[in-house]
């Protein structure tokens, strides 16, 4: 009890210690019952304190991404048939291919959209989980920044899949030009939307659940040494 | 009250009109006054669906080769993905440039129209519920961002010129932003909320009355 009171006194206090749970979509405040399945009474969504699984499903789907992530990069994404000849590309050809065309600056947007983002996500999301579970002490703002970050920017990396499909669409003219998707983009697909289904499933507030538990600790041990 | 991100309580402030409360702790944007709201986000509403049509039928560009000319529209690239059998992209395709913009200015517009004349129904809450659920599945910005990149792509290859759809498409865009960030969700929450205690009250003095 003694750690619960330095909290009280000197530290944040969460909605969780004070027996509180928040409705994720209205924003209503209800008192928590335990062990009960509880609905919102204003907009009727179901209410956890954190989201069931949090961790779990967050490693499971980053591991399934990661592991997509190795053919959406190495098999073709598009095939272009310019004049009966077939040119088959992968994602990195298609950037080195706009900076042959002298377009720097899309061709860093592409770079970054399908390579840089994609990569950047999965990394930050092992991350913050690996901070969690081997209790690496990252500092908390930069925890949150890189996830907000993150959150914000994964759904940019579908560009390259609406690229495929604008041009595959458009240049189809039989005899001179055809532009075809490949095997990589069901991959590559699959990676955007398992990373944001991930990123989704992540609650930010066990970041803080776990500093305040070694804070505490922090504190009894101060404690007891005085 | 409590912050969405990191579960903080913080005590009920009053807080002015126009400005905002943020988290002391981490930073998240918790609540921000502003009244008066759905009118305004009506209003881009309706003139989103009234450019969506347009913007999805109609070519977006047509490139010409050899002689030879080709245009496409939003929803024939879903549909050749379909007819080259690669599902989950044309899915995606159709999912994210398509059907969830549209399903989110329906429902938009469905609550929006409805709160401005006082009507309500128990389907709002799920409605709105909806609405910001796939708030992350619809990507018109991005989709612009990948016109724009496959238009530098085929430059070498072939003549391009913009069709009537792209005008749309753009229209389209910017209203369906404007309708989406001009809405206050905490001022549609509330007033959802005193309808269903105003239809509860109305309820109770009737079953009151025939009770009597």
């Amino acid at each position: 009890m003694a750690s619960r009171e330095t909290t009280n006194n000197n530290h944040y206090r969460s909605g969780k210690e004070a027996g509180l749970v928040l409705c994720i979509e209205c924003h209503t405040i209800h008192q928590y019952i335990p062990h009960m399945a509880m609905r919102c009474s204003r907009c009727g969504a179901q209410l956890h304190q954190r989201k069931p699984n949090s961790l779990n499903r967050t490693w499971a789907l980053l591991i399934t991404s990661i592991i997509l992530f190795i053919p959406a990069n190495m098999l073709t994404i598009m095939n272009v048939i310019y004049f009966g000849q077939d040119d088959p590309s992968t994602i990195i050809g298609g950037v080195i291919l706009l900076i042959q065309l002298g377009s720097y600056s899309v061709a860093f947007v592409v770079f970054a959209a399908s390579i840089l983002v994609p990569l950047f996500k999965m990394v930050g999301i092992l991350m913050i989980l690996l901070s969690l579970k081997y209790n690496i002490n990252l500092s908390d703002s930069q925890r949150i920044t890189m996830f907000r970050y993150i959150d914000f920017i994964g759904r940019w990396s579908m560009l390259d899949i609406f690229v495929i499909s604008i041009l595959a669409a458009l240049v189809n003219i039989s005899g001179i030009a055809v532009i075809t998707a490949g095997s990589a983009a069901t991959a590559f697909g699959a990676v955007v939307v398992l990373t944001i289904m991930a990123a989704n499933s992540f609650d930010t507030r066990l970041l803080w659940d776990y500093k305040q538990s070694t804070d505490n600790f922090l504190n009894s041990n101060n404690e007891q040494i005085k | 009250m409590l912050c969405h991100e990191c579960d903080l309580l913080i005590q009920n402030q009053v807080i002015d009109e126009g400005s905002k409360l943020q988290c002391p702790r981490c930073g998240h944007v918790i609540y921000k006054q502003k009244h008066n709201t759905i009118g305004k986000s009506l209003a881009f509403t309706i003139t989103a669906l009234i450019f969506f049509y347009p913007a999805v039928t109609e070519s977006i560009m047509s490139i010409s080769m050899g002689g030879k000319s080709q245009h496409q529209s939003i929803i024939e690239g879903a549909q050749v993905l379909l007819q080259e059998e690669y599902y989950l992209v044309a899915i995606l395709t159709f999912m994210c440039s398509l059907l969830v913009p549209l399903l989110r200015l329906l429902l938009l517009f469905y609550i929006t129209f409805s709160l401005s004349v006082n009507l309500f129904h128990k389907s709002f809450f799920w409605s709105f519920r909806l609405y910001h659920y796939i708030e992350e599945w619809g990507m018109l910005d991005v989709y612009m961002l990948g016109i724009i990149v496959s238009v530098v792509k085929l430059s070498s290859m072939a003549e391009i010129q913009a069709g009537f759809g792209l005008w749309a498409y753009a229209g389209l865009l910017l209203t369906y932003i404007l309708a989406a960030n001009s809405l206050n969700p905490h001022e549609v929450w509330d007033l959802l909320l005193e309808h269903k205690q105003l239809g509860e009250k109305q309820n109770q003095t009737k079953t009151n009355q025939e009770a009597a």
